[in-house]
C-alpha cells in the first residue's frame, strides 16, 4: 500500500483551442511529500494544478488519487469510463486547493467559510464542524479572526483563511496556486510561514510557486515546467544548486539578483 | 369656508369604512406576496435561462425576458384575465374561466419577473469565476453553488433595486380592481358610489397607500443595509 503515491499525474494533455498548454506531464507525490513546480509564466503551471482537480479536465492522461483514477472508473466488463459530474466531486474534495486570489466567500464569515464544505459536502455535524473548522484555524493562527467576513481582512490574512478552509476538508493532499503571488511582499512571509509548517507536518503537498527560496527549502522535488513540458525536475539541491538543461539555468539567473 | 368645502375635506368619512377598507388592502396585500412570488421564481427561471450553455435556452430566456418586460402591466391583466381563458377554452374545448385574484397574480407576476430575470442575471454573472471554483474545488454540486454561494450573494447585490421592483409591483396592484379584485381602490370606488364624496376617499386611498409603502420599504432598507454591507470591501 505504502508504494502507491498519494497522487500521481499520468501523461496530462490539455488545450485550450488550438493552443496545447499541457503536452503530456507526468509524476508522483508520494504521501508526506512536498512537490514544488516552478517555471515562467505561461508555462502551464497553473493549467497543470487546475488539472490535478479536474476544474480543467485533461484532455488526455489521468490523474490517481491513492491509485484511484479521478476522471474515470473501471466498469464491471473492465473497460474505462468517465466518471460523473458528481462523482468526480465526490472525488475531488479528497484534494484541498488554495487560490492565487483567496477566493473566499465573501457573504460568509471565516469559520462560516471554513465549516460550510465540511457540512453541506462531507455530511458533517454542525458541532464537530466548527469544533475541527476553529482547530484548523488556530493552525494558521486565524482563531481570532473566526467571525470577521473576508472584506474586513488582509490579503495575508484571507489567505491563511483559505488555508484554513482547505484544511477543515482532511485532504489527502493539499494544492496551492500561486498562494502567495497576489499578496503585499511584507504579507508573503505569513502565508509562507503557514505553508513551512504543513510541510514539516508531513502534509502531502502540491505547490505552485515563484518563491524559489521558499521552494528550496521545503520542497523533496522540484519540477520545472517549460512550454507545457517537464523540462526539469529532481530534488531542490540539484535543481537549485546544479541545474542541468540551459533554460533552467536562464530561468533561474532571472531570480538570483 | 363653507359648509359643502368643509363636509368634502372631511376625511373622517375613511375612517369610517375602515372595516371594508382595511379588507381591501389585505387582497392588495395578498396579489402582491401572489405576485412577488411567482415574479422572483420565474425571474430566476429566466435569468438561468438566459445564461445557458445550449443557445436554444438563452433564446427563450431571451424573449421571455423582453416580451414581459416590455409588456404593460394594464395590459397584461386585462390580456391574462379575458384572452388567455378563452385560447385556453378553444384548446381544450371548454369553458374556461379565471378568477380575477388569479388572473391579478398571474399578470403582475409574470411582468415584474421579466425585470426580476435581469436583476438575477446581472447578479449572478456577477459573481467572480473563482468564488465558483473554489465550490467546485471542495466537491460542492452545481445546485448547491447556485443556493449557498451564488445566491446569497445576488439577493445582497440586487436588494436595493429589488426594493424599488416591489414598491412599483405594489403600486401596481391597485390596478388589479379594473378586473373586480376586491382591493383597496375596489372598495373605495364602491364608497365612492354610495356616498358620492370622491374627494376625501381618494385621498384616504392615497394617504393610506403613501403612509404604508414609505414605511415598510424605508423600514425594509434600513434594516437590510447593514446586512448587506458586510460583504463589500
Amino acid at each position: 500500500m505504502s508504494d502507491v503515491p498519494s497522487i500521481r499525474v499520468a501523461g496530462i494533455h490539455k488545450s485550450f483551442g488550438p493552443i496545447e498548454v499541457l503536452r503530456g506531464v507526468s509524476f508522483d507525490v508520494p504521501r508526506g511529500s512536498v512537490v514544488s513546480v516552478i517555471g515562467a509564466s505561461g508555462s502551464g503551471k497553473s493549467t497543470l494544478l487546475r488539472c490535478v482537480n479536474y476544474l480543467e479536465p485533461p484532455n488526455a492522461g489521468e490523474i490517481y488519487i491513492d491509485g484511484e483514477p479521478l476522471g474515470t472508473r473501471i466498469d464491471v466488463r473492465g473497460n474505462r469510463k468517465p466518471r460523473s459530474l458528481s462523482e468526480v466531486n465526490a472525488m475531488r474534495r479528497e484534494l484541498g486547493v488554495v487560490f492565487q486570489q483567496f477566493n473566499l466567500w465573501p457573504h460568509m464569515t471565516v469559520l462560516g467559510n471554513v465549516i460550510e464544505a465540511p457540512i453541506r459536502v462531507r455530511k458533517a455535524p454542525r458541532k464537530e464542524a466548527i469544533a475541527y473548522g476553529e482547530e484548523c484555524l488556530r493552525r494558521v493562527r486565524m482563531i481570532e479572526k473566526a467571525n470577521e467576513y473576508p472584506a474586513r481582512l488582509s490579503g495575508g490574512q484571507q489567505q491563511r483563511a483559505a488555508i484554513a478552509r482547505a484544511l477543515a476538508m482532511r485532504p489527502k493532499a493539499m494544492l496551492f496556486d500561486e498562494a502567495t503571488s497576489s499578496l503585499d511582499p511584507e504579507l508573503t512571509d505569513e502565508v509562507l510561514g503557514v505553508m513551512r509548517e504543513l510541510a514539516r507536518d508531513g502534509t502531502t503537498m502540491i505547490v505552485v510557486t515563484h518563491e524559489m527560496a521558499f521552494a528550496r527549502e521545503v520542497s523533496d522535488r522540484v519540477i520545472f515546467l517549460h512550454q507545457g513540458v517537464i523540462e526539469e525536475e529532481g530534488p531542490p539541491a540539484e535543481i537549485f544548486g546544479a541545474p542541468r538543461s540551459e533554460r533552467l539555468g536562464q530561468f533561474l539567473s532571472k531570480y538570483r539578483k | 369656508m363653507s359648509d359643502a368645502l368643509k363636509q368634502s375635506l372631511d376625511l373622517s368619512i375613511f375612517w369610517e369604512y375602515r372595516a371594508i377598507l382595511l379588507q381591501g388592502l389585505v387582497f392588495n396585500a395578498l396579489v402582491f406576496l401572489g405576485a412577488a412570488a411567482l415574479a422572483l421564481s420565474a425571474g430566476l427561471g429566466a435569468a438561468l435561462m438566459r445564461i445557458n450553455r445550449f443557445w436554444p435556452a438563452r433564446l427563450v430566456g431571451t424573449l421571455y425576458v423582453e416580451i414581459f418586460r416590455n409588456a404593460p402591466d394594464y395590459i397584461m391583466l386585462v390580456w391574462v384575465h379575458f384572452v388567455l381563458p378563452l385560447l385556453i377554452g378553444i384548446a381544450i374545448r371548454r369553458r374556461v374561466e379565471f378568477d380575477p385574484f388569479a388572473s391579478a397574480v398571474i399578470a403582475l407576476g409574470l411582468v415584474y419577473s421579466g425585470y426580476f430575470a435581469e436583476g438575477f442575471r446581472a447578479g449572478i454573472q456577477a459573481i467572480p469565476q473563482g468564488n465558483l471554483d473554489a465550490g467546485r474545488a471542495f466537491g460542492m454540486s452545481e445546485r448547491l453553488i447556485l443556493w449557498r454561494i451564488t445566491l446569497p450573494q445576488v439577493v445582497r447585490r440586487m436588494l436595493p433595486e429589488a426594493l424599488n421592483l416591489f414598491v412599483s409591483m405594489f403600486k401596481a396592484t391597485t390596478i388589479v380592481s379594473l378586473i373586480a379584485v376586491p382591493d383597496l381602490m375596489y372598495n373605495v370606488s364602491m364608497v365612492i358610489q354610495q356616498e358620492m364624496r370622491p374627494l376625501p376617499l381618494y385621498t384616504g386611498a392615497a394617504i393610506t397607500y403613501f403612509a404604508l409603502i414609505f414605511l415598510l420599504s424605508t423600514g425594509v432598507r434600513y434594516f437590510s443595509e447593514s446586512w448587506r454591507r458586510k460583504i463589500m470591501a
